[in-house]
């Protein structure tokens, strides 16, 4: 008998069928309580996948493929297996997870450059994360993104992929994607475009991190007070000065842009808006997770 | 001001480390290690010019191990009498610099290029910038006359210009004064 693991796609409203990291609630919760045995993760209500959902879907898998006989993932449709295949994800998982999607067939018509940036990267250590930069930046640059954006694109990207390395250690090190849309995403309906930037490690997670210094006993109680603590500048496990001010410093130029980041981790997520932060207890993430939207609004874009 | 002293100009972004993406503390520690090797190079009151104009980007934890760490380590007198002066534009670039200087409570003497008017990059305590200013606007000065001007006893005026030479921001000489005294000329870096 194998383990149905169920997601929470909306069927309705803005985010409809939408796979993002909340729509894996219900199978992070369940996949706490697998036994071994075989599982099949239902994919079948998504249309649509978001960088996050995209790494929290990666983060899952090696969760489940580290502990289960056998993973299963059940697709429908076109959309969603041609996008799997166009971020690299069957070469990734496509030895370790079975799925009922046609993957040699989609093969064929393999991806050449989709005109927009998306990408899904597996990495493990902080030597990789310059090339990485590199290759993003090079993409940016030929879409028409001013220097100003892809600075702030690529600074985010590397301080979260560098905490990943750093803190984030696990057989499967980190995974980012990054995907850039011509309108806008996430929140209420507006004008503009998008980017997204997301990253999932299997790290001992960062309340657990920042434990390692007495410092800061007073804000590790929860997981929700050490990510609130972890976003103030200057905080670090090292507690060495100069360390910790990365991830303040990405939460307030996406804030500042009219986006956000959230960074989630064991229990909590707290996600940091312009003018506030939001804090709620969600289902047990095995890692750290962030996601980064940073709008480009139309007279931002470069005047060609 | 004095004879012209000894310098260097390092350019970050085509040294054997560099490049126009700086991302991460490994590349940072890399560049680090580069400029520490330049300024030991420098006979003592040189100066080291670290141009990174022809960087694109420094992400934070870039510009803390290559600058902020720099800065401090300068500061805590490794590098004995040797300078560092930051050679970059007034752009964007210059946040994360700041942003690490400000953890660090320190500061580098910035300029747009080389013999330009010299700007400050991070955090100088406000008694101190007014000592700063009016040491720029001398270029060289004793500390009589630096007292003078600021309305200060010479011992409270010397103090603060011994902070600002520990800083890095200026150059402080002494002299041998008739008789058996010492007396300190306080000079501008850039």
């Amino acid at each position: 008998m194998k383990t149905q693991l169920d997601l929470n796609v909306r069927s309705r409203g803005a985010m409809s069928g939408v796979l993002t990291m909340g729509s894996l609630d219900p199978a992070f919760d369940a996949a706490t309580r697998v036994d071994g045995g075989p599982v099949v993760l239902d994919l079948r209500a998504v249309e649509f996948v978001e960088p996050a959902g995209l790494c929290g879907l990666a983060a899952l898998l090696e969760f489940l493929c580290a502990r289960c006989e056998e993973v299963d993932l059940a697709l429908a449709g076109r959309d969603v297996p041609a996008y799997l295949e166009r971020m690299d994800f069957f070469r990734m998982f496509g030895e370790r997870v079975r799925t009922n999607a046609d993957v040699a067939a989609l093969g064929e018509r393999r991806r050449h450059n989709p005109g927009t940036l998306q990408e899904l990267i597996n990495f493990h250590t902080e030597e990789e994360i310059p090339g990485i930069i590199g290759r993003i930046s090079e993409i940016l640059e030929n879409q028409g993104y001013r220097l100003r954006e892809r600075v702030a694109i690529c600074s985010t990207l590397s301080e979260v992929c560098a905490n990943a390395a750093e803190h984030g250690v696990s057989s499967f090190g980190a995974y980012a994607a990054v995907q850039a849309y011509h309108h806008i995403v996430s929140g209420a309906r507006r004008r503009g475009e998008e980017v997204l930037i997301a990253i999932a490690d299997g790290g001992v997670g960062v309340r657990e991190t920042l434990s390692r210094n007495p410092e800061y006993a007073e804000h590790t109680t929860t997981d929700n007070d050490a990510l609130r603590h972890a976003l103030e500048m200057g905080v670090s496990a090292t507690g060495e000065i100069g360390r910790g001010g990365g991830l303040a410093l990405v939460a307030g130029i996406a804030a500042r842009s009219g986006g956000s980041l959230s960074l989630r981790s064991g229990t909590g997520r707290v996600t940091v808006y312009e003018n506030r932060k939001n804090s709620r207890n969600v289902p047990q993430f095995p890692g750290t997770f962030v996601r980064v939207s940073l709008p480009r609004t139309p007279q931002e874009k470069a005047s060609k | 001001m004095g004879e012209e002293q000894a310098h260097r100009v390092f350019e970050v972004a085509s040294g054997d480390f560099g490049g126009k993406l700086m991302v991460t503390r490994r590349t940072g520690r890399a560049v680090r290690e580069a400029l520490e090797g330049a300024l030991e190079e420098l006979p003592k009151g040189g100066i080291l010019y670290v141009d990174t104009r022809g960087v694109e980007l420094m992400d934070y934890s870039f510009a803390d191990e290559a600058l902020g760490i720099l800065a401090s380590r300068s500061a805590s007198g490794e590098y004995g009498d040797r300078h560092l002066v930051l050679v970059e534009e007034d752009r964007d670039l210059l946040e994360n610099v700041e942003a690490s200087l400000r953890q660090r409570s320190l500061a580098m003497i910035r300029v747009d290029e080389i013999g330009a008017e010299p700007g400050i990059v991070g955090e100088v305590p406000d008694h101190l910038v007014e000592t700063l200013q009016a040491i720029y606007d001398a270029g060289s000065i004793t500390n009589a006359a630096l007292a003078t001007r600021l309305g200060l006893n010479h011992t409270a005026c010397n103090n603060r210009a011994t902070r600002l030479a520990k800083l890095g921001l200026i150059h402080r000489r002494v002299e041998t004064a008739a008789p058996g005294g010492r007396q300190y000329t306080y000079e501008r870096i850039a």
